[in-house]
């Protein structure tokens, strides 16, 4: 692990040549292999890719995502997922089997603007990802603020073994619950908490490459967190 | 232009932050945001500014070439103001030909700056019923965050303050530009815009994205110099009551009193 | 609008053109990334005179639907003049110019854009010419390359935009605007810079077989040029400063 060698990158840029395997966000031209977006390449013993530092959201089977829904027929709800596509929440994942478009009213349990903790539960591209809440963890959002940060910083905000959130959450006594698709909602009792806690994570998006940040957000933090 | 849909959470808080007589960002009820105001930057055209009122940015360029009168009206030049939500400001925004809020948005900044007579067109005359100078006023909005209607405005009268005047010759009765030679606009002068909304019974100053977004109502009021109203404008589904509209017209002529001070810094008076 | 008459030298005898600069000197470039709130990906550029705004949305749904590609993502282009971006005030109605060069930037862009993991969906590119001043298509193209990558789009490689042209029977890197109206021939080229291919190349005028030669030379050289900004762009914008 620690023979990975590291190199800021843009597209077109030429990471190394020779027998790789091409991974993630670079591709093989002849015996070179190029980054295909702005971020950090990452050469392993057998393969190369680089981390992205911006771009869109891809669903992923399973990925804890919060949605906003943005319409709805009378078959399901469609979700903003800061995806390129919108994802989908069938009816009958709220409702249950029983549910009957004729007597089941959609907008009584999910309206417009509604925030939902969610899953993705699956993702092919031939049609627009489906979205369940029908887990106990998940479901409307009831209070907190929603910020939205690129979904490439999210491991970043999460942090080795939870560590960054873990830092933030502590010393301002908020909740955080971070969708893998950048849609973060923060709860917290004390409206400075809560100021703060928006503040640290903004830091965090914008300053996601810098080293050593898990301690310098704890700095900023103050000596209230343990 | 479609608006963005708001979570709820947002909106939640928005109404009752109101209900304290307070706003998300901070902002007093009568307070407008930061204003931010570069002219020149289009050093092509005659005049020119890129206002940032917030997070909401427009780049507005005067143009100023002879032209025909009007028919009916040869004895002025002619002023006419446009506006554009360039695509690139909103991703709800679709190219095409103007739909009608960009129409009304268009309109309203005209007639703000028009019915204030801040130019005086009487001025602007090169050959009476034959030839006379035209003003182009250009908005493009080029990153929204609510209010297009005070960003656009201020952005055409700081271009209107600081634009220069070609001189034209008439040879044989056309025009002839005389290079380098240029003069100041006859401004008379200086319409300010105040846009207010309504969210339930509240009136604020200036709403941005997320305050357009639950507003019921809005008013745009323009003031000139004197403090006196020039230009009204009521959109938005829901009503005022009468109170209301007195109070957003002491509302406008006190913010735009202070507004006024800065496009006058910006325009070099 | 009065008439000038054409009184400039467009190349001296030492080599010094009408705006002073030499032979196969571009004007004056400035590239910044990022530069607005709601796009997915933004850029600014001055080139010479002229001010552009790109910005990018996307991957994203398509609407109408039926111009969706099940197989991979589309992309879209409009390039578009403000009204006070040139001498005489433009209708703000898309011209026929502006919409032939709008497909020319899709197209020269396309190659480089790698949408086959976005099946049914739309990257929408918006440049907007605040003041134009000659080779404003190649400063589009270079503005609207930074933007994408801002935007995280994955593409093969950049993109990188600049014209060559005759110029008193000289070849000459990157011509202005009165070198574009009293010269002999412009041809703006744009150039994939690490695969070493030409996506754009479009020619007003006529030359000889060996000036076409030399003309295509020079003006990849000027992208190779405008390809360190649009790097320096990036990297200032993302890594904190424009040093590795």
């Amino acid at each position: 692990m620690d023979d990975i060698k590291r190199k800021y990158v843009i597209p077109g840029d030429v990471i190394t040549t020779g027998p790789y395997r091409a991974e993630d966000n670079v591709h093989l031209f002849g015996d070179k292999i190029i980054a295909t977006t702005v971020g950090i390449s990452e050469i392993y013993d057998s393969g190369v890719r680089v981390i992205p530092l911006t771009g869109v959201y891809v669903p992923r089977i399973d990925d804890f995502i919060i949605g906003m829904v943005k319409s709805h027929t009378s078959l399901s709800w469609e979700l903003d997922i800061n995806a390129c596509y919108p994802g989908i929440l069938p009816a009958q994942d709220v409702f249950g089997r029983d549910f009957n478009p004729k007597v089941d009213e959609l907008t009584s349990r999910l309206k417009t603007g509604d925030l939902i903790a969610a899953r993705v539960a699956n993702s092919d591209r031939s049609r627009d990802p489906l979205i369940t809440i029908a887990d106990r963890d998940l479901g409307k959002i009831d209070d907190g603020e929603l910020i939205k940060i690129s979904p490439t910083k999210v491991p970043r905000l999460i942090g080795k073994r939870g560590s960054m959130i873990q830092t933030i959450e502590n010393a301002t006594k908020a909740q955080i619950t971070i969708g893998q698709n950048g849609y973060v909602v923060v709860s917290c009792e004390e409206a400075e908490g809560l100021l703060k806690a928006l503040d640290a994570i903004k830091i965090v998006e914008e300053q996601a490459h810098v080293p050593n940040l898990t301690e310098r957000i704890q700095e900023m933090l103050g000596s209230s967190s343990e | 232009m479609n608006v963005t849909i708001i979570d709820q959470l947002k909106k939640k808080k928005i109404l009752s932050l109101l209900n304290d007589g307070q706003r998300v960002d901070g902002r007093a009820l009568d307070e407008a945001r930061s204003l931010v105001i570069d002219t020149g930057v289009i050093p092509k055209a005659e005049g020119s500014a890129r206002v940032r009122l917030g997070d909401t940015e427009v780049v507005t360029g005067v143009k100023i070439q002879p032209d025909k009168p009007f028919p009916d009206l040869g004895d002025r030049g002619i002023f006419i103001c446009t506006a554009e939500i360039l695509p690139l400001a909103d991703p709800n925004v679709e190219p095409g030909p103007p739909n009608e809020d960009v129409i009304e948005l268009a309109r309203v900044v005209d007639r703000g700056i028009r019915e204030s007579s801040m130019i005086d067109l009487t001025k602007l005359v090169l050959q009476k019923d034959k030839s006379v100078i035209g003003l182009f006023v250009d908005n493009s909005v080029t990153d929204y965050d609510g209010n297009l209607f005070d960003a656009c405005s201020y952005a055409s009268v700081a271009s209107l303050l600081t634009c220069k005047v070609p001189k034209w010759e008439l040879k044989n009765d056309v025009p002839t530009l005389v290079e380098g030679e240029f003069s100041e606009p006859p401004i008379t002068t200086i319409p300010v815009s105040v846009t207010m909304g309504k969210i339930g019974d509240q009136i604020i100053v200036d709403p941005n994205a997320d305050e357009w977004g639950c507003m019921d109502a809005r008013m745009t009021i323009t003031t000139n110099s004197d403090g006196n109203i020039c230009a009204i404008q009521k959109g938005g589904h829901d009503g005022f009551t009468v109170e209301q509209l007195i109070k957003c017209s002491q509302i406008s002529i006190s913010t735009a009193a202070k507004i006024r001070e800065i496009l006058k810094q910006a325009g070099g008076r | 609008m009065g008439v000038r008459k054409s009184d400039i030298v467009l190349l001296d005898d030492k080599g010094i053109r009408c705006d002073g600069r030499s032979i196969e000197e571009p004007r004056r470039i400035m590239i910044k990334a990022g530069v607005l709130k709601n796009a997915n990906g933004s850029a600014y550029i001055e080139f010479g005179e002229n001010k552009i705004l790109a910005g990018v949305f996307g991957p994203r749904d398509v609407h109408p639907k039926h111009l969706a590609n099940t197989d991979r993502g589309i992309l879209r282009c409009r390039y578009h003049m403000q009204p006070f971006s040139v001498g005489e005030r433009k209708n703000p109605a898309p011209s026929r110019r502006e919409i032939e060069i709008s497909k020319v930037i899709k197209e020269a862009l396309e190659p480089a854009v790698m949408l086959e993991n976005f099946p049914r969906t739309v990257v929408d590119v918006f440049i907007e010419i605040l003041q134009a001043d000659g080779g404003s298509r190649c400063a589009a193209l270079d503005a609207a390359a930074v933007a994408l990558a801002d935007a995280g789009i994955p593409m093969r490689d950049m993109v990188s935009a600049c014209a060559a042209g005759k110029v008193a029977d000289t070849i000459v890197l990157d011509i202005n605007n009165e070198e574009d109206q009293e010269g002999q021939a412009d041809m703006p080229v744009a150039y994939m810079p690490n695969l070493g291919k030409v996506t754009l190349v479009q020619l007003d005028g006529v030359l000889t077989p060996q000036e076409y030669e030399k003309c295509v030379n020079t003006a990849i050289n000027g992208c190779k040029l405008v390809y360190e900004f649009q790097k320096k762009a990036l990297r200032e914008k993302f890594f904190g400063d424009s040093s590795q």
